[in-house]
């Protein structure tokens, strides 16, 4: 135990196997995480993030494989319990209870006394911005609301790792919003590991430090955002946006340029877009900086570029490209 | 509507929650778990029926008393096996909704996570079972005691509704549990578990004139629900000592020792997401 909290690391999963008779929800995964990491857990439905959230917080038993949490091995589920805060996909709230008695609740069975349960009880919905509704029953709450009581029940414990399964589900822009300044929070402010499972792309890329990708159970990428990207191999094209009347002078610079291809952007008389030859085999970095060269021939054939958007170089290219790969 | 963002930090130390000094998990279940049967209305509503119930059997049975058709004391005896019987059957709804509810409502994860053991949610849940019998309980003093009074059989009759009552509950409503367990759907616990009480309750209820041979007493003697209220009659009607007919206590017993202890060695492993698997 003492090498694992020397190692610092709150999450080390070791060959994490789970099995329903011949199905496979999760399949020899393997990953660390370390104190302030946001981690995003993606994955196609099915892709067995919830099964590992579950085994992860004990709720289910391993087939094979094992587990620390904080340096408590699988083996102890209470202490593991003690020092993980869960927030689960579609959770239920107890409608005729108030954000306080429900977080008062849950305060008491982590073991704390009375007054001290009111006293995080109140803190925490402070924190998550319900202090103004905390005698109010939950019924009455929005779903916005509930999803942030819900995170301020995982924090009860001051947990080291804290499970976010979908917690932007059924959200509206302004609520996906103050959810995910609250996931910054928990990990910068307290310090927490944060595993967040969601098929939210853009918010992964916006609030996570690393990412772990699964499909049908098995991990087939992790890293930090930009490590998944390079080792995705997404083709990459740009399009630029040039006047109309300086279109032809574009393509003329374009041409010049070794290994890029345009090609047709049916009627878009102001876009020209382009690839490389072959992008088989090059670092992501060198294709980038292939295609960024085509600004600097057009720019130099006095073409004014009015915009320039690259393909290929988001989260959810990477997400369909690995999952395709591992698919076929 | 703006989010509030609070810098206050009244964190608990993460060392300070290695072992909190509060109070155990499964008194804290318990607690939560009578509070949401008395708060959420559907105790108060299941007593409300009860009560209703239990005044319409008391009417009937003095009414009948006064006309000769039934001595005071099987009139007594009458409203006690009722008052058992349906407090027990309030008592195994509440109990069977325990764990399948708790699934269907999405609130069993936020649970299992906690560091309450599954035998402490276990004990909770049966407590704030128990806690309905004990108001059915208390809801039919008053009717026991309008028919009881005149024939000096008030306190006999209320201890042994009590005691006898107490222990086909416990048994009961540890059936509805591990019923509850292992549904997936609320619906089929709740139907199961009544059903369960239906046929354990329908033999007391056939006529006594009907031919009754030694098969007819063995099965009642296995049935806890009949045997029990038997030991009803025997120490009511018929003014047996307490310790005569005690055999008409064994099945009642062994329903608690098995029921019970099934939810000991099995509830940890049938306290899960879902029911027959452990399928997230």
């Amino acid at each position: 135990m003492s090498e694992r909290l020397m190692a610092n690391s709150t999450v080390e999963a070791v060959n994490l196997t789970k099995r329903y008779g011949t199905r496979t929800a999760v399949d020899d995964v393997s990953f660390t995480t370390r104190p302030g990491d946001i981690v995003g857990l993606l994955g196609p439905n099915g892709a067995g993030k919830t099964t590992t959230i579950r085994l992860l917080t004990t709720v289910l038993t391993p087939t094979s494989g094992q587990f620390w949490i904080a340096g408590h091995p699988w083996t102890s589920p209470d202490e593991i319990r003690r020092r993980v805060g869960v927030l689960p996909e579609s959770g239920g709230y107890p409608g005729f209870q108030t954000g306080q008695e429900y977080l008062h609740y849950h305060a008491l069975l982590y073991g704390f006394t009375g007054a001290k349960a009111t006293g995080i009880a109140d803190s925490l919905l402070a924190e998550v911005g319900l202090d103004d509704r905390a005698g109010s029953r939950i019924s009455g709450y929005s779903r916005g609301m509930r999803q942030r009581l819900g995170i301020a029940r995982a924090l009860v414990n001051n947990p080291a790792v804290v499970f976010f399964d979908e917690p932007n589900l059924g959200l509206d822009p302004a609520g996906q919003s103050q959810v995910l300044e609250i996931i910054r929070r928990v990990a910068h402010g307290r310090g927490a590991t944060v595993i967040l499972s969601t098929h939210m792309l853009s918010e992964v890329e916006e609030v996570c430090s690393r990412v772990i990708i699964l499909n049908e159970g098995s991990l087939v990428a992790s890293g930090t955002v930009g490590d998944v990207m390079r080792t995705a191999e997404v083709e990459r094209a740009a399009q630029l946006r040039v006047p109309t009347n300086l279109i032809e002078r574009a393509r003329r610079a374009l041409s010049e340029v070794p290994d890029l291809v345009i090609e047709r952007t049916d009627g878009r008389p102001d876009v020209v877009r382009i690839s490389l030859r072959t992008s088989a085999g090059v670092a992501a970095d060198e294709t980038s900086e292939r295609l960024n060269a085509a600004i600097v021939a057009v720019a130099a054939a006095n073409v004014p570029v009015l915009s320039y958007e690259m393909e290929g170089a988001r989260l959810t290219d990477a997400f369909l490209q690995m999952t395709r790969r591992a698919a076929s | 509507m703006t989010t509030v963002v609070k810098s206050r930090d009244l964190r608990a130390p993460r060392n300070a929650l290695d072992r909190p000094a509060g109070r155990s998990g499964w008194l804290v279940v318990a607690g939560q778990e009578v509070q949401d049967l008395w708060k959420s209305g559907r105790g108060p509503l299941l007593l409300f029926c009860f009560s209703v119930l239990l005044s319409a059997v008391t009417y009937l049975a003095s009414t009948n008393q006064a006309l000769n058709f039934l001595e005071r004391r099987e009139a007594v005896n009458l409203l006690l096996q009722f008052a058992v019987a349906v407090g027990v059957l309030v008592t195994l709804i509440v109990s069977a909704d325990g764990i399948s509810g708790e699934r269907e409502r999405g609130t069993l994860e936020s649970l299992l996570v906690t560091p309450v053991s599954r035998r402490g949610i276990i004990a909770g849940k049966l407590i704030a079972a128990l806690s309905l019998w004990l108001a059915a309980f208390l809801v039919s003093v008053p009717y026991v005691w309008v028919l009881a009074r005149a024939v000096g059989i008030l306190s006999k009759a209320l201890i042994l509704g009590l005691v006898v009552g107490t222990i086909v509950a416990i048994g009961m409503a540890s059936i509805g549990l591990l019923i509850s367990a292992v549904c997936n759907s609320n619906k089929t616990s709740l139907a199961a578990s009544a059903f369960l009480l239906l046929i354990l309750f329908a033999p007391t209820q056939l006529p006594s004139g009907l031919p009754q041979g030694w098969f007819f007493d063995v099965l009642q003697l296995a049935n806890p629900v009949a045997s029990a209220l038997s030991y009803l009659t025997t120490q009511l009607v018929q003014g047996a000592h307490w310790t005569e007919d005690l055999v008409y206590l064994v099945s009642p017993v062994i329903t608690v020792v098995l029921a019970g202890g099934a939810l000991i060695l099995f509830g940890p492993g049938i306290v899960r997401l879902r029911a027959g698997g452990d399928a997230g």
